[in-house]
């Protein structure tokens, strides 16, 4: 049996049979895992095909069609693990995933924790229709160029704007999961995708690099969106040139929605992760029910909303997601567990294996503008680029693409700026959230948040 | 595969380059006496690039076969003639260079294949095991093995016909030390090209259970740095990093185009006379440096790329297009992650020249100021910003190390911080090893140099 590379034109009917190959090879590969000795097994199985165009330089310089299948197989066997995966997916190479996994299995440490979602635990998944439609996956590359070059109009309105790469892609694939215990579970996805890179440059003042992206799930919203994210990329940049030195001090800075995930979100999952509860590592084992940061804070993810590139049915255990609350007015309401470290914890999976995927930090009922006027003189924190130290919570290093604010006017951008504080410190001292709410590259959204206790040193 | 591919480069029109690519990659951790991760990868398929009416087109096939990788060809100059329709500009031209005929098998390439995975897998675990055992204060011990093994056949209608098998394995190890709460974190990692036993034989390795935990434990009574601009002492993985992130990539040809910092900087000074800095992808200083490669992504055959003579900004890094485009040869810097990734302009190893002072001169030269050991994560931007992680920091007083600090981070305008240097150490190292470097593709780099001195912004405890 050889299944050999996708077809170049993906259909509603061709996905289709393709999903219907993916069972079969998950199948059959259940089944060469359990000939071998496998006591247990949990198979994912994906294909995907993509459209991709590329311009560099503002130039189009490369038209790029993929097709791509993988098998990945984890077997237990003796209470100890071992994976293997492929991307030629014949019998031939699933036995060999299969007998390599058992190979590894065989010389690995026993761990009475090992486990599989059980088929109670992960009943099928109900599909997402809005993550597929026939009609954005048979968009073509000259469709593509299309929506590219209308985009590429605005982004080299301006001269002084350097455009490295950017990029437009349509993928079309298909994923699932099946395992020893019964477990099924199966996606397809249509999926827009473009990002930017770039920077300003007049005469000799270049100024920092800065990139975004975004997403579609309908053809229809692939041109508007990327019209709207190149005009915030192109305005952004342009705000970069002639940056001033920013005044020295301890204090409050605003946070971005991009900031507020970096600085914030990602130090809370790390504490509100299942793994890190498991290892010792969390300072919040035994917070659910406690207040851990300010009030003024709810963390929520919703993997089945449309606004989000990470939604989806089902998380990498083959449990079903759903939408949870993470965090509610600062209280911690849940640890997030996959089944491993669930087992471990004496615990029930939360179903964010490989999640969560959709995160939203509530709005507040302030408005921007007040939290800009809210200081004489207030740093806005777009990027952090620095060293974290996730137990701790310290954080130090350069605030990118940031500008400073006085008396709620824009002063301008910021020269090579350092801010360093403590993520408990910042969580806590919580001055202001945002009404207004932006996506971050399709996937996290949030308000602008005014956080205090930060050290700030200009350049 | 290689005869294979070039009987179906018969009759065709036009600039065709055909490149087969199987990787095999096992990566094993094992921490807290447990194995995390046992796994055993396999990626294979050949990625096509067709020139048409002066366009790139891109088709990848995981199919072998010669059926389907004839359909991947047509793909591509479909695609490539979609693209020459829209394309404005000039049409793009291939610098030629040395284009390669080698069939190459890296050092130590049998001696790992050979090596069974289990026994691999039981040395990371027994190692984690010493780790664990090495401090009555061990939070967690975590260690890591990962390896690369390559295999590649590259033909072009132009003619390139070449091949290799390469091997690149990494291994770290990562110590938590715990004390009333306070925990701290001790590192050691390297990685080459070449086999199992090159790879434990690496300086950065030495005595590395002892070194690793005695860091980690060592920190918890360190304390931080003073911030502010300081003469400091760079070791060789800063120094390779700050190579890498802060000039390596503002002197890609792509970047250079779209207007990095060093665009129509040729010629000129942009660093100290003690400053000559290069990216190699042949053997330099020493054999085992991760980013040996005979010929690139391309089939052009590597080189020591010198970017800075003597403080002086000489060269770019380029690809055939980019060559051909800046009037120079092609440097044999144009890399692919996998088989369906297109190739792109990276650095290969990136590094400092050693130069003539002795270590231990140039710490007896410091005042006050500090000796900065290992490097974290980094970051530089288009106009030479960079900011560094570090590990541990030495204080040095009155031309001694007297005191062990936590980390740093470290921040500056490269090219400002390189007229700075006003030592440069023969001791040289190859420190980057386990590092991947990221441009929407990954690549598998390494970096290194000697100590240098210079003056730069450290940041250091929170005012």
């Amino acid at each position: 049996m050889s299944h050999g590379a996708a077809p170049e034109h993906e259909s509603r009917e061709s996905i289709e049979q393709t999903a219907q190959t993916l069972e079969k090879l998950a199948n059959y590969g259940l089944d060469a895992a359990k000939k071998l000795g496998a006591d247990a097994t949990k198979i994912a199985t994906s294909a995907s095909f993509q459209k991709r165009l590329v311009v560099e330089n503002k130039v189009f310089s490369l038209a790029n069609s993929l097709s791509s299948r993988s098998i990945g197989l984890l077997v237990h066997k003796d209470q100890k693990k071992g994976s293997a995966s492929v991307n030629t997916v014949t019998e031939e190479s699933i036995n060999h995933a299969a007998a390599s996994a058992l190979a590894l299995a065989k010389y690995s440490v026993p761990d009475e924790f090992l486990t599989l979602a059980s088929l109670s635990e992960a009943p099928r998944a109900k599909p997402l229709p809005f993550l597929y439609t026939d009609e954005l996956a048979a968009v073509d590359l000259v469709e593509i160029q299309g929506f590219m070059q209308e985009v590429l109009g605005r982004l080299t309105s301006d001269a002084r704007i350097a455009l490295d790469r950017f990029e437009m892609a349509v993928d079309v694939s298909c994923h699932a999961l099946a395992s020893s215990t019964g477990m099924r579970q199966a996606e397809r996805q249509a999926m827009a995708s473009w990002s930017f890179m770039g920077m300003g440059r007049d005469g000799e003042e270049v100024t920092g690099f800065d990139y975004d992206s975004g997403f579609a799930l309908t053809k229809g919203a692939i041109l508007p969106g990327c019209l709207r994210d190149s005009t915030a990329f192109v305005a952004k940049l342009l705000a970069l040139f002639k940056p001033r030195q920013c005044p020295t001090y301890k204090g409050a800075i605003l946070l971005t929605p991009r900031a507020v995930h970096e600085l914030l979100v990602d130090s809370l999952l790390y504490h509100a992760g299942g793994r890190q509860v498991m290892d010792g590592k969390s300072r919040w084992a035994k917070s659910v029910g406690q207040r851990v940061v300010s009030d003024k804070l709810t963390l929520r993810d919703h993997p089945h909303d449309p606004r989000f590139s990470g939604a989806t049915g089902f998380d990498s255990d083959g449990i079903p997601t759903k939408q949870q609350t993470l965090v509610e007015h600062g209280v911690l309401q849940m640890i997030l567990h996959d089944c491993y470290s669930a087992k471990r914890c004496k615990g029930k999976s939360t179903g964010t294996s490989g999640g969560p995927f959709a995160l939203e930090v509530a709005a507040g009922t302030t408005s921007k503008a007040d939290l800009l006027r809210s200081h004489k003189q207030l740093l806005v924190v777009d990027r952090f680029s620095g060293n974290a130290d996730p137990i701790k919570g310290d954080f130090s290093g350069v605030a990118k693409g940031s500008r400073l604010y006085s008396n709620g006017e824009d002063a301008g951008s910021v020269t090579e700026t350092m801010i360093a504080g403590n993520f408990f410190t910042i969580a806590e001292e919580v001055l202001g959230v945002s009404r207004e709410t932006e996506l971050v590259s399709g996937g996290f959204l949030s308000p602008y948040i005014l956080v205090g206790g930060v050290s700030v040193t200009g350049g | 595969m290689k005869d294979t591919l070039q009987q179906l480069l018969q009759g065709q029109q036009g600039f065709v380059e055909l490149r087969y690519h199987k990787r095999t990659a096992n990566s094993f951790v094992a921490q807290k006496g447990r194995v995390d991760v046992a796994n055993h990868a396999i990626t294979e398929g050949v990625g096509v690039r067709a020139l048409v009416g002066g366009a790139w087109g891109f088709a990848a096939t995981a199919d072998i076969s010669p059926r389907a990788i004839k359909r991947a060809i047509d793909q591509a100059q479909s695609n490539a003639r979609m693209l020459a329709k829209v394309k404005a500009g000039p049409a793009l031209e291939l610098a030629r260079g040395r284009l390669s005929h080698q069939q190459f098998t890296g050092p130590g390439y049998t001696e790992l294949t050979q090596m069974k995975l289990e026994d691999k897998l039981a040395q990371v675990v027994k190692y984690e095991r010493q780790l664990a055992a090495a401090s009555a204060r061990m939070h967690t011990a975590r260690c890591q093995y990962k390896e690369i093994i390559e295999e590649k056949a590259i033909v072009t209608s132009d003619g390139v016909a070449c091949s290799l098998q390469l091997a690149q394995p990494e291994f770290s190890m990562t110590a938590i030390a715990e004390q009333d709460g306070e925990r701290t974190t001790g590192h050691k990692g390297a990685g080459v090209s070449g086999g199992w036993n090159c790879l434990f034989k690496h300086p950065a390795l030495d005595n590395a259970v002892d070194e690793t935990a005695r860091i980690a434990v060592d920190l918890l009574t360190a304390k931080y740095p003073e911030g502010g601009q300081k003469t400091v002492i760079l070791a060789p993985a800063v120094v390779g990093l700050l190579c890498h992130e802060a000039i390596g990539h503002t002197v890609e040809a792509d970047f250079v185009k779209s207007g990095s910092v060093a665009q129509g900087k040729i010629g000129q000074r942009v660093a100290s006379d003690l400053v000559t800095m290069a990216d190699s992808g042949c053997e330099t200083i020493s054999g085992y440096a991760v980013g040996n490669l005979p010929f690139d992504d391309e089939g052009v055959e590597t080189e020591n790329t010198v970017i800075i003579k003597d403080g002086f900004l000489r060269s770019y890094l380029h690809n055939r297009e980019s060559a051909h485009e800046f009037g120079v040869a092609p440097t044999g810097n144009a890399r692919a992650w996998l088989f369906n990734d297109e190739p792109l302009i990276r650095m290969r190893n990136t590094y400092l020249m050693p130069g003539t002072s002795r270590l231990a001169d140039m710490i007896a030269g410091v005042e006050d100021g500090y000796l900065v050991e290992g490097a974290g994560s980094g970051q530089a931007d288009a106009n030479g910003e960079f900011m560094f992680g570090t590990g541990y920091v030495w204080r040095l007083r009155n031309g001694k190390k007297v005191e062990l600090l936590r980390e740093a981070t470290l921040s500056g305008i490269a090219f400002d911080v390189l007229q700075t240097v006003d030592a440069v150490s023969q001791e040289f190292l190859w420190d980057l090893g386990t590092g991947y470097c990221g441009k929407g593709q990954a690549a598998k780099v390494d970096a290194g140099g000697p100590y240098v001195r210079c003056k730069i912004t450290v940041g250091g405890e929170q005012a």
